[in-house]
């Protein structure tokens, strides 16, 4: 287990200033198989630089999400904490939250605190049950000031019935932190007998944060949905750097197949507006570049957009604000109708899945509608002309279920299919499907690397899903010569994967590499001289 | 009408009355963006391996095929046997188990004997345990019932308590109200084990006390054992709709309008999220600065830039 405490940490300790209330120690996670099962050959966990605690408020652990300034006099602090409460009053009211209004009052007043969902949190088993990442213990510190700062009633009948809290800056500041320690999986959800949700309760108490105190991650906001919505996209990229991006990605794609490719960009009344998730230009150019010579190769009318934010799928939004959701989103449905679009078709990216294909389907309402990018290759793969050769992807092969795509929406077989049919070596992690492990970047988690946040996320967050994806593969030679194959559609899965396997020298040391699932379909098209994947450039 | 009869109709439609006042709260919050949690059991012919409509190619042009009894195949063994937390949890399931089912037997039993105590009323029986007449074995047979839902119940109660005061993790998070809600419901099961033990006309006396309620005749002669578990239950009727034990009902709610509801927007319900997306907004961060002046269109139409000026 990971993170050390001297006691069991409780509510009165989570309001009491203190350094810290807990701190990462190796030896306390969860084993991993060899040759990462001996500590002192890993790189360590990278401890904050001095003076951090001095200047930001990171008395929670030993690592930073958000990182703001400590207020600098009392009376700064009690407005912050005015402030938290105006945001805990709105997020209670029907105007200011009708979006989640609902699920969240139900998950605040029913549950039982029997702990049934906490040993299926990673995060938690991985840290070797450190109590405060418990998922249920920064909902059981919403709950106490739910009832005790907004729900009406006798005020000792509510202690009684639920306990008591103070509201007191060192309690809100490591709330806020806290609220970056769960990726909102949602995978406790999955086993609560009573249908709390303790993912919800963490995504809420983002949203107090942001959309009240204006207290993000600044790679969610600043650098995320405010870039997003000003230049266009979250990795920077404004319209004439994405298509010359993507006018380098077709020649690179050309040359390597030796098939003409050509990305279509805003054809007014095409079949598929496809929205990737812009990192992908940059971090994976191969995938929308396979992506455009699949789609041309079937022969579907297709487009992107390089429109400001059409051309970039991401919606931070999705994890701590509606306001942002909304705006991205909203770009999202203008872009598909001003092109006239039949449909759009959500490209390799679990959040973009998500954001775009259920949680904006009540604001869409009767326009254009949304599809995975998982049902059309599976419809590519096993209905069009096109041939494939699966012994070019005679190598183990095994899936990241993105949360986003499989707990939030239920695609689960069409991308199982199309590897059955085209990976022989395909074999299935444990578990897998709607009851798959995260990767330990989601919720925003992949992009965030400020101060030591990276080692917290590869040696905490992410632990389980690589001793999962290692367990994968236990029945091959474990050695670097035989390639591993980790097929993540999606486009945060695959910036933790590539961080886990940095950090613990994944590829060296077992010969495991990630991509996407249009990469390993494209690699069998007969219509290739010769396979697609080049593990030297992976 | 004696003390007794006021209690319990004063007791009970303060339960209704409470009951519904929540159900009601719920049902009217507003209609919330999507936030199903796969697997969802009326996904027809995909629930086994938790897939939705949205695995299909052009998924809006397929009917949508509901399987309502794949709900219930979930809702039954969760609600009876407490399935999610024998798979999650199962050190605490028999424990849990045995404190739900033990109270579920007690309520069965209430509801067969109220329904004696109805036709007894009306007339139509007469309710004896022990007599040859099928009435009398089927009384007999529900006063066992009612026993071993007693000692099921308090045992359950009693290792509940053992669990939160001894188990650190549960410990943690116990209020006041967690040892009282399980003290209440053990001292139910105690108190109806005495009186079931004490009482040769049990039965009888069961349902006369039902057939009392509906037809406001004088209640039979009760034990001081009777009055003591009578006066327990009545007093865990008024008290559980102010607390968390609402899940008995709400769960409906969190599995039926949240988990898994999947629904597109139908009926009404594009009226009521146009009327919520009207009204103002005041969270006051400055990207969004509503000031209870800018609804949520005004809001998801700008860029966020504006608002800070």
């Amino acid at each position: 287990m990971a993170i050390k405490t001297k006691k069991r940490v409780t509510m009165k300790d989570f309001s009491t200033p203190s350094e810290s209330l807990a701190e990462f120690d190796p030896e306390e996670t969860i084993d991993l198989p060899a040759p990462y099962d001996k500590i002192e050959e890993l790189p360590g966990y990278k401890q904050m630089k001095e003076g951090t605690r001095d200047r930001l408020e990171a008395s929670l652990d030993d690592t930073i999400a958000v990182g703001i300034p400590k207020p600098e006099s009392k009376e700064e602090e009690e407005k912050l904490v005015e402030a938290f409460l105006r945001g805990l009053h709105n997020l209670f009211s029907k105007e200011n939250n009708w979006t989640f209004l609902q699920p969240l009052t139900l998950s605040m007043e029913h549950c039982a605190r029997c702990q049934t969902c906490v040993d299926d949190c990673p995060i938690y088993e991985a840290s070797g049950k450190e109590e405060i990442y418990r998922p249920t213990f920064r909902a059981e510190v919403l709950r106490r000031l739910y009832y005790k700062y907004e729900k009406g009633g006798n005020k000792l009948f509510k202690k009684f019935q639920q306990g008591d809290i103070d509201a007191n800056w060192t309690m809100i500041s490591r709330l806020l932190e806290l609220s970056y320690r769960c990726t909102l999986c949602r995978r406790c959800a999955q086993s609560c007998p009573i249908g709390v949700d303790n993912g919800l309760i963490t995504h809420e108490l983002r949203k107090i944060f942001s959309m009240e105190m204006g207290l993000a991650p600044k790679e969610l906001h600043e650098k995320g949905t405010v870039q997003q919505l000003e230049v266009g996209s979250s990795t920077g990229m404004n319209k004439v750097a994405v298509m010359d991006n993507v006018e380098f990605i077709d020649e690179d794609m050309t040359d390597r197949s030796g098939i003409k490719v050509e990305t279509k960009w805003d054809v007014e009344g095409a079949d598929v507006l496809l929205i990737h998730n812009a990192g992908e230009f940059l971090a994976w150019p191969e995938n929308p570049g396979c992506f455009a010579l699949l789609l041309d190769a079937a022969g579907i009318s297709w487009t992107l957009s390089s429109d400001l934010v059409g051309y970039d799928g991401v919606n931070y939004g999705l994890f701590y604000d509606d306001a942002q959701l909304a705006r991205v989103a909203m770009k999202h449905l203008d872009i598909a109708k001003k092109l006239k679009v039949k449909k759009i078709v959500m490209g390799e990216c679990g959040h973009e899945h998500k954001a775009l294909g259920v949680i904006a389907d009540r604001i869409f309402s009767g326009s254009i509608p949304r599809e995975s990018a998982m049902t059309l290759m599976e419809d590519i793969v096993f209905n069009s002309n096109l041939e494939f050769d699966p012994e070019r992807n005679d190598f183990p092969v095994t899936l990241h279920d993105p949360c986003n795509m499989a707990r939030s929406m239920g695609i689960v077989e069409p991308q199982r299919r199309v590897l059955r049919k085209l990976a022989p070596q395909f074999r299935e992690m444990t578990p897998h499907g709607v009851r798959n492990y995260c990767c330990g970047g989601g919720s925003g988690f992949a992009i965030m690397s400020g101060n030591n946040f990276t080692d917290w996320r590869v040696q905490v967050s992410g632990r389980k899903k690589f001793k999962q994806i290692l367990d994968a593969f236990s029945d091959v030679d474990p050695g670097p010569e035989t390639k591993k194959y980790v097929c993540a559609p999606c486009s945060n899965c695959k910036g933790q994967i590539r961080d886990l396997f940095e950090y613990y020298g994944a590829t060296e040391k077992s010969g495991l590499y990630y991509g996407g699932l249009v990469e390993l379909i494209v690699n069998s098209m007969k219509l290739l001289k010769e396979p697609f994947i080049d593990w030297e450039m992976m | 009408m004696s003390i007794l009869h006021l209690l319990v109709y004063a007791s009970a439609l303060l339960f209704v009355i409470m009951i519904v006042v929540r159900g009601m709260r719920i049902a009217r919050t507003p209609v919330h963006l999507r936030w199903e949690l796969y697997p969802v059991p009326h996904e027809k012919g995909r629930a086994d391996h938790g897939g939705s409509r949205l695995e299909q190619i052009d998924w809006w042009t397929h009917p949508i095929e509901k399987d309502h009894l794949g709900e219930l195949k979930v809702m039954v063994p969760e609600i009876l046997f407490l399935k999610a937390v024998k798979e999650h949890n199962p050190k605490l399931w028999f424990a849990t188990f045995a404190l739900h089912f033990g109270l579920y037997m007690l309520i069965g039993v209430m509801a067969v004997a109220m329904l004696g105590g109805l036709l007894q009323g009306l007339g139509v029986i007469t309710v004896a345990a022990g007599n040859e007449s099928a009435i009398g074995i089927i009384a007999k047979v529900f006063q066992y019932i009612f026993q071993l839902g007693c000692i099921l119940g308090a045992v359950g109660a009693i290792l509940m308590l053992y669990k939160r005061i001894f188990d650190s993790g549960m410990r943690l998070y116990a209020t006041p109200s967690h040892f009282f809600n399980l003290f209440l419901m053990g001292a139910i099961s105690i108190s109806g084990t005495f009186w079931v033990g004490s009482d040769p006309n049990f039965a009888t006396n069961f349902a006369g006390i039902y057939s009392a309620l509906f037809t406001v005749s004088p209640m039979p002669e009760l034990s001081a054992q009777a009055l003591n578990h009578i006066g327990i239950v009545l007093l865990f009727v008024v008290y559980l709709p102010f607390t968390h034990m609402t899940h008995f009902f709400t769960k409906y709610f969190t599995y039926h309008q949240v988990r898994w509801e999947d629904s597109n927007v139908v009926g009404k319900m594009g009226d009521q999220l146009a009327a919520q997306l009207d009204q103002k907004v005041s969270w006051g961060a400055p990207h969004i600065n509503g000031g209870g002046k800018k609804n949520w269109v005004d809001i998801a139409t700008s860029s966020g830039k504006e608002e800070k000026n």
